[in-house]
């Protein structure tokens, strides 16, 4: 007989099993140091990759796949916002994809929580180790583990349109030593007609937000956390450099330096209007600004290192690491294909795609040649940084995240006191979150 | 089948609506064990995904239980949390404002639909129809629309607006809280409306005739007897539409998802999208889990409150 | 009399345009490629219909045309589910008596009052257990038991209004259980069962929040999740044209099946909502 009493005690059982069976979600790491890993594997590599870097990867994927008939590799644009909410649903779902090619930013959480495949011996063995983007290593090391491999490269800078910068005679060198420079290089640009403007930025979209102004902090050597992880906290009130910065995107706001659509931009159509050749000074990448358009543009901007109030420089160490979840069927697959993606060739092609490369020994002269625009984040490769912190994602990438609330309520309503004690609290409180 | 037939034709179906006769504990032909079989597997439907997660929800909500890595217990500290979680009470209030702004005018226009449509005349048939297909296409896919007409500059909003000489055609609706709720709230009461209409119509036809016919002959205008008739009969009718609506509203996700995230900031944050942040982005189950058990016993307070009030009316 | 009359008109006909017009808009929107959508309104190109929208939403990218599938498969097997278990367990609670019957009917209707949107946490992590989380049976089975309650009341209310003599003429005849709801039960419960039946299609179809949640592969997704990465741009710049589109497919069965099935959907408002 069914009775209530079997039925609680039914569900009792099932509740019990499942907290003892599902406590754990860390999966079977690979065995990347067995005979033969990374070689004359088959099947397929299912590879997950940001939709924000997508066209980077997009053609690397046709060309491994034409090179060889034994692995086939599939891959999945992801929604950067979603990013780490799929991954992580896909973890505890013990359903991994086989190679993840992640917004090196975020690949610390999932290190941290023993998610993704220790490469570090693999990664000895590659004649190129000490080549590869010290920046991007960095933020996929624990203690002294490596858990990814740098892949491309995604820098902020500054863009400057150079055939309005002479009409307006803006000095860029000039303009970038001091946020007072800009501010009067932005009021000469914008004197140039109704509709040229003398800058643009997304305001609208967290991460891209993110990825052009935070290095305007960091090029004054500070940065909006602080500490290490597992003690960080908030560094906005009393950070008189957040401060100047949030004062210059408001003025360039107040005084209609900006095109109004700066509001609701959120980078969906990035860079059309710089593009268009109706602004002056862009901060943004090599992927917006060259591989949109036409190389008679190419002729026309010229890139400078983000910079602080008073000078300094500064770009986001951004781009993409390849890691191995732990769980991924066919990891040995999926570390041919990484090698093939470290290649030279490969590397020193990324450029078409919009991004950068991650070897220093890709910079060759030839490259230079072919893509003179992409050689500046490489020449400073010690200039670029990233924050290592487990909450990136939360602080910066998603739209209800402080960071675009802070940028909103100060450049928009003014509210620059009231929007960096509101940040505070809120990075306080996401950091302690994040690290319990 | 030729037994149903039969059986059909010696007693027409027209007997139906008789209350059902008592059936003796394990009868012949309604063996108890027959009857228990019957309903065991839709029982444990609900006991497998409603109440043992809800049992299952509270073991959770004691320990810090993330998404991915090892859980720890926590003992209370994920509710002693909540007391301190500006961005929850956030949450809480703007779910609350914006259950306040919907609510009277989905019974208002509800209402005024139901009294449209309440009688059978030329056309009424079609109006109601029409006045409840957007609760039938549903909010979801209604977002989507609306989400493209909301655009500076192309969207339809702004175009008509600008057209009326009211905006200038740029306005940014879903990346400002005020504006944003607004939209969301024209948004939902004119997709949920039909739902209060056809309930409180459903109400209404069963109101004799003859109550305003002798109204009428007293001289009663419109106004007056939906006072004196209508809406005291229908009490309770009215009160479970508001509840029906009250809930959705403190529930209210996916319009929300779909055409702010939430944002600007946090500004049009839902309960229901706080929880899921605390979840599936933060990845912090424990803590969201423990923010789920309040919003049980919200919804619940609620529901009951408005029992209550509806029975002091009686 | 007359003053009642005009004022339906006016009302009515008000109220129709404000109700109707959005939805045809839509409709329209649809068969606008995506840079006329995306442009303030131009005279010229304003009336250049195409089915690019729908070409793109069956070819281009993100494969929209899976996920309307997936919605299908899902809407479809959730409404044959909730109709056969509500069925059988309207058909117990109404005419068999046994221990705990009005307990567990109690149970049943509570878990009502239960909103998923509450409970989703937990049942996220049991359904992970249950290897049912990125799988539409998972999904199927979850959403049957959202429309379960429901379903469960309609019927017995139904088989309530059976006549008992009906069903103790063809035990006379020697007919078992399941013939007895199969052929002589199934006519007089038919309205019923397509009112659970039209119910849990309807919200099965576009359900957000738990697909949203229990689907991680692409492939899997339903409609409206996909149309969330169309609208986020995960292909690339933002197609408004597929979006409209997308949304506008989702239309399609709900306006179909509830213009076809009114009848029912308005007696299942009458006997689950109103009563419940």
């Amino acid at each position: 007989m069914f009775t209530r009493r079997k039925f609680l005690g039914l569900g009792a059982a099932v509740t019990t099993a499942g907290f003892a069976s599902s406590c754990s979600s860390v999966l079977p790491e690979p065995d990347v140091q067995a005979a033969g890993f990374g070689q004359d594997s088959t099947g397929t590599v299912q590879v997950w990759c940001r939709a924000a870097t997508q066209s980077g990867l997009t053609d690397l994927v046709k060309k491994f796949n034409a090179s060889q008939h034994r692995l086939t590799v599939e891959l999945t644009p992801v929604l950067d916002a979603q990013y780490v909410t799929k991954l992580a649903t896909a973890i505890r779902g013990r359903s991994v994809p086989d190679l993840v090619d992640i917004d090196d930013i975020n690949s610390m959480l999932f290190i941290y929580r023993d998610a993704f495949t220790d490469l570090t011996e693999p990664l000895s063995e590659l004649a190129f180790r000490d080549k590869l983007s010290p920046g991007h290593l960095r933020l996929a090391t624990k203690d002294k583990r490596v858990y990814g491999v740098p892949y491309l490269a995604d820098n902020s800078m500054f863009w400057f349109n150079t055939e309005l910068c002479n009409r307006a005679d803006v000095d860029p060198d000039q303009a970038v030593t001091s946020f007072g420079n800009l501010l009067e290089a932005a009021r000469k640009l914008r004197k140039l007609g109704d509709d040229i403007y003398a800058w643009s930025f997304p305001a609208n979209s967290p991460g891209a937000l993110g990825f052009v102004v935070q290095p305007m902090v960091w090029a004054a050597k500070t940065d909006l956390i602080q500490g290490t992880i597992g003690s960080q906290s908030g560094h906005i009130v009393g950070n008189d450099v957040v401060r100047q910065m949030l004062e210059l995107h408001r003025q360039l706001w107040v005084d209609g330096l900006v095109p109004r659509a700066n509001f609701s931009d959120d980078a969906s159509r990035w860079g059309s209007d710089f593009r268009a050749g109706k602004v002056g000074i862009f901060p943004s990448n090599y992927s917006v600004v060259v591989s949109g358009s036409d190389p008679a543009f190419h002729k026309k901007v010229t890139p400078r290192l983000l910079s602080g109030p008073d000078g300094g420089s500064a770009f986001f160490d951004g781009g993409d690491n390849m890691c191995i979840p732990r769980g991924a069927k066919n990891a040995s697959g999926a570390w041919e294909f990484v090698r093939f993606a470290l290649d030279l060739p490969q590397q020193i092609d990324l450029p078409a795609g919009g991004y950068t490369p991650v070897r220093s020994d890709a910079r060759t002269g030839e490259f230079a040649e072919k893509y003179p625009l992409a050689t500046l984040p490489l020449e400073h490769i010690e200039q670029g940084y990233a924050p290592t912190t487990l909450s990136y994602n939360l602080l910066y990438n998603q739209p209800d995240g402080p960071w675009l609330q802070m940028f909103r309520r100060a450049v928009f309503d003014g509210e620059l006191e009231a929007a960096m004690k509101e940040a505070q609290q809120n990075y306080d409180r996401i950091l302690r979150q994040g690290q319990a | 089948m030729s037994t149903g037939v039969e059986v059909r034709s010696a007693r027409p179906a027209n007997s139906a609506g008789r209350p059902p006769r008592r059936i003796g504990r394990g009868s012949l032909t309604h063996p108890s064990r027959t009857g228990l079989l019957l309903v065991t597997p839709a029982v444990l439907f609900v006991g497998v995904f409603v109440l043992v997660p809800l049992v299952f929800a509270l073991v959770i909500s004691l320990t810090n239980w993330p998404l991915i890595g090892t859980v720890k217990f926590s003992g209370l500290k994920n509710y002693t949390a909540i007391v301190s979680d500006a961005a929850f009470a956030k949450s809480v209030l703007y779910t609350l404002l914006y259950t306040v702004i919907v609510t009277g005018p989905i019974l208002v226009l509800g209402y005024a639909l139901a009294v449209l449509v309440r009688r059978k005349r030329r056309g009424s048939t079609l109006l109601r129809t029409v006045f409840f297909l957007p609760f039938v296409v549903g909010l979801s896919t209604l977002s989507f629309v609306t989400v493209l007409e909301a655009q500076p500059e192309s969207g339809i909003i702004n175009v008509v607006l600008k057209d009326l000489g009211i905006t200038d055609g740029t306005t940014a609706w879903l990346v400002d809280g005020p504006l944003a709720t607004g939209l969301i709230c024209v948004l939902v009461v004119w997709a949920v409306s039909g739902l209060t209409m056809m309930l409180l119509m459903a109400g209404m036809q069963a109101i004799p005739r003859e109550y305003y016919e002798s109204a009428e002959l007293d001289g009663a205008g419109w106004w007056k007897q939906e006072r004196e008739i209508t809406i005291p009969i229908l009490r309770r009718t009215i009160a479970m539409a508001v509840i029906i609506s009250v809930i959705g509203s403190l529930l209210a996700f996916s319009q929300f998802y779909i055409l702010t995230r939430g944002g600007p900031g946090t500004d049009t944050t839902t309960v229901v999208q706080y929880i899921y942040n605390r979840a599936f982005v933060q990845l912090q189950l424990g803590a969201a889990t423990a923010l789920s058990i309040v919003l049980v016993i919200v919804v619940g307070l609620v529901t009951a409150a408005q029992f209550r009030l509806l029975r002091e009316k009686d | 009399m007359r003053l009642k009359n005009t004022f339906y008109v006016i009302g009515g006909g008000g109220a129709f345009l404000v109700f109707a017009v959005p939805l045809l808009w839509a409709l329209f929107r649809s068969v606008q490629p995506n840079d006329v959508i995306v442009a303030a309104p131009d005279a010229k190109t304003f009336f250049h219909l195409t089915w690019d929208n729908f070409r793109t939403l069956i070819e281009g990218p993100g494969n929209l045309i899976r996920a309307v599938g997936n919605s299908l498969i899902v809407a479809l097997s959730t409404s044959v589910l909730t109709m056969l278990l509500a069925t059988l367990a309207g058909y117990g609670f109404a005419r068999f008596r046994f221990r705990g019957g009005p307990v567990l009917f109690a149970l049943v209707v509570v878990s009502m009052m239960i909103p998923f949107q509450a409970i989703l946490t937990p049942l996220y992590l049991e359904m992970n257990v249950l290897r049912l989380t990125d799988s539409l049976l998972g999904l199927v089975l979850f959403y049957t038991t959202v429309n379960l309650p429901f379903g469960v009341f309609v019927m017995r209310n139904s088989f309530s209004s059976v006549p008992a003599e009906l069903e103790d003429s063809a035990h006379v005849d020697g007919c078992g259980t399941f013939r007895m709801l199969g052929s002589v039960l199934r006519p007089l419960i038919t309205p019923g069962a397509a009112t659970v039946a039209l119910y849990a299609f309807l919200a099965a179809w576009t359900e957000f929040l738990g697909a949203l949640t229990f689907l991680t592969k692409d492939k899997l997704y339903t409609l409206p999740v996909a149309l969330v990465n169309v609208q986020a741009g995960a292909y690339g710049e933002v197609n408004f044209g597929s979006l409209v589109a997308g949304a506008v497919i989702a239309m399609i069965p709900c306006v179909v099946l509830y213009v076809g099935l009114q009848r029912f959907y308005v007696s299942g408002l009458a006997s689950g909502a109103v009563k419940g």
